[in-house]
């Protein structure tokens, strides 16, 4: 590396804050030999060996970590017996993502995530001034500068100066009512599990077995009648549901989706959080379109979260629902993620109201009868398995349950088949599948970088294939599932005539023509 | 895209034209030599264990029978079938190969998003002259594989689409 730009290293501060962990640590785990040797202190002594080594890593990690930004790239230099260099050019840096612990923020401290889509050229900062993340934020994002200033807490001082001045446009700020829709979901119930778990460990050291009290309180209350069941749900419902509103309200505080910069050197960015704050930038060029996610069980609620489609997050990440949550909005009303999904595009169009072509009776037909000859063949094998004595115990008795829950498959089936649809709209490709959720999906035409048409033995018996938009976006490949064979060819040729152009041949001589 | 199959006439419908080229005749002796090869080690070791752990005589022998007789389909019908099927070509502007025996898969990738363009040859392929040539784009579902092209085919094709991949600009994104 030849020229001489400086390199920099992460914040002093995080030596006095390792410091402090050491202390802790050492502190809790004197806590526990000093109440008594045995086995139940384990965790407490594990927990503080944890604390201490932690904070040994944490300290050598500071002394060996330096960056440096020039003008094409950003390095990394860190490890002294295993040294690594990583070198990540600017262009490829796709994610700023800053966040934030408690420990974090009272030393006045952030982590900066340099994300590239590719794990292997993707690094994190942990832990850097405020200041130095704004500079940073500002060197490599795209747009002009970073959102600073709405909702910043009173305590960060570290402020550059003239950062506060560009919001963007706001595209979606938090509204009090996705509280209330994030936080019903049916894991609610099980919410106060972990936590329970958790006072559980804590307090075993202390001679207090919630266990028992548990056991205690079950002794009075008869647990098999219906009603103490009810009753336990009851209690547990709400309190799940509150927990879960108190963390959404906690991870979503002041968020705000903008778009900061002017064509064609824009970017979306995303802040959001109370004891971890974030902020995403993503740049539009790399912007391919939109997703919007319908769970069936808030379908009848009208509850929808977009997703914005771009290259460079890799499969895991869209997985995990983004994870540089940079596109995943809340979920809100239908209407509303629509609305926002239009203003996070670029062009103005609203491609996902589109209406779609609905896909052949006879898919209906041949995935029901797939479903049940499916079910049929299980509960055969099953049987079989079970005459032969090769299945455990009881459950060799368990063969009619793929019969019996053949109404849940046949439903799911309906559900599934009235989802299908496509359509070209403007400058985009729209497909919509799924029966447990509901995903509608807009791709930018031109994002296609590979088509596929494929038919199994079924599809050309009923006349229906599946045309296949690969691309680099999102999750790689959507599709147009059992399609008519000359709907989905006609979609081919409306949405890529380019391409249609050696896979379809048209006895009239023309070219396919781009609307049927 | 509101039509339905309603009897259109069937000279004026748009179709679904193969690609041009076959692959090389010895593809049927490689995909044959591949499955029976297969065949002896899948089969073979499962019967190995058959003889020897008697535990799993009541369930390993049905699943033995279904194994031999997919097996049997793959050595005598399959590569016959595939070889009937494939086609390829390459233009300035597109690779499209067309692949599959029961499932057929027609692929079409822009000369404009390719980003490799490689060549395999395996040791049975080696020992036919046989070659595969392989394309990846950006997104791992649009990649063509077109296999059991004569090693100077193969060569010739790579060469060509790299002439033509360079003269393309395009992040192939």
């Amino acid at each position: 590396m030849s020229d001489g730009t400086a390199w920099r290293r992460l914040s002093v501060r995080i030596v006095y804050l390792d410091v402090l962990r050491l202390a802790a640590s050492t502190a809790v785990g004197g806590l526990g030999l000093a109440l008594d040797g045995s086995a139940a202190v384990r965790p407490l002594l594990i927990g503080a060996a944890i604390g201490v080594l932690g904070a040994l890593a944490d300290l050598a990690r500071w002394l060996t970590t330096s960056y440096r930004v020039t003008e094409d790239r950003v390095e990394l230099r860190s490890g002294r017996l295993v040294r690594r260099h990583r070198t990540v050019p600017r262009d490829r840096i796709r994610t700023l993502d800053s966040s934030a612990t408690v420990r974090h923020r009272l030393f006045g401290l952030r982590v900066l995530h340099v994300g590239s889509g590719d794990p292997e050229s993707s690094f994190t900062l942990d832990a850097l001034p405020v200041a130095a993340v704004t500079r940073l934020q500002q060197e490599l994002g795209a747009g002009s500068r970073p959102v600073t200033g709405a909702g910043q807490e009173p305590d960060d001082v570290q402020d550059v100066p003239g950062t506060a001045a560009a919001t963007g446009t706001v595209i979606a700020r938090l509204r009090p009512s996705w509280v209330a829709y994030n936080a019903v979901t049916p894991g609610a119930v099980l919410v106060l599990v972990g936590p329970l778990l958790a006072a559980y460990g804590f307090l075993r050291p202390f001679g207090v077995d919630l266990l028992d009290v548990g056991r205690g309180l079950l002794d009075r209350v008869p647990l098999d009648r219906p009603w103490a069941l009810a009753a336990c749900v009851a209690v547990a419902l709400p309190l799940g549901v509150a927990g879960q509103a108190a963390r959404f309200a906690v991870q979503h505080r002041d968020f705000t989706l903008s778009r900061v910069g002017t064509p064609p050197k824009s970017a979306l960015v995303t802040r959001r959080g109370l004891l971890s704050t974030r902020t995403v930038h993503q740049d539009d060029a790399r912007l391919r379109g939109l997703a919007l996610t319908e769970p069936l069980a808030w379908r009848w609620l009208r509850l929808a979260r977009t997703t914005a489609l771009a290259t460079g997050l890799s499969v895991a990440d869209v997985m995990a629902g983004g994870s540089p949550a940079s596109s995943v909005l809340p979920r809100m009303r239908r209407e509303e993620a629509l609305a926002v999904g239009a203003r996070i595009l670029t062009d103005g169009a609203r491609p996902l109201e589109a209406p779609l072509a609905r896909h052949p009776r006879s898919a209906l037909t041949g995935r029901l009868l797939g479903a049940v000859a499916g079910s049929v063949v299980v509960a055969v094998v099953l049987l079989a398995l079970g005459r032969a004595g090769v299945l455990p115990g009881r459950s060799s008795g368990w063969w009619p349950a793929p019969l019996l829950l053949l109404p849940v498959t046949v439903a799911l089936t309906v559900a599934r088949y009235r989802a299908l649809g496509h359509a070209v709209a403007g400058a985009y490709v729209v497909v919509r599948d799924g029966g447990g959720t509901r995903v509608t999906v807009a791709l930018q035409r031109r994002a296609v970088v590979g088509l596929s048409v494929r038919q199994t033995l079924l599809q050309r018996l009923g006349g229906r294939l599946t045309v296949r938009f690969a691309t680099a976006a999102g999750s790689r490949v959507y599709l147009a599932r059992d399609t008519g064979v000359d709907q989905g060819l006609a979609l081919v040729a409306a949405a890529r005539p380019d391409l249609a152009v050696p896979l379809l041949s048209d006895p009239s001589g023309a070219r396919p023509s781009s609307s049927p | 895209m509101t039509r339905q199959t309603q009897p259109a006439d069937d000279d004026t419908r748009v179709r679904i034209r193969a690609p041009r080229n076959r692959p090389d005749r010895r593809f049927v002796v490689w995909r044959t030599l591949q499955a029976a090869i297969g065949a002896v080690v899948v089969l073979g070791g499962l019967g190995v264990l058959l003889g020897v752990v008697e535990r799993t005589r009541p369930w390993l022998g049905p699943v033995l029978v279904v194994l031999a007789v997919v097996y049997l389909v793959n050595i005598t019908v399959m590569p016959t079938w595939r070889y009937r099927v494939h086609r390829w070509e390459t233009t300035d502007e597109a690779v499209y190969a067309l692949e599959g025996w029961l499932t057929k898969t027609w692929v079409v990738v822009p000369v404009s998003r390719i980003q490799s363009i490689d060549m395999r040859t395996g040791p049975l392929e080696q020992a036919l002259g046989l070659a595969t040539v392989r394309v990846t784009t950006a997104s791992s579902e649009a990649g063509v594989t077109i296999e059991g092209l004569d090693v100077h085919v193969a060569e010739e094709t790579v060469r060509r689409l790299k002439d033509v991949t360079a003269a393309t600009q395009g992040d192939a994104t």
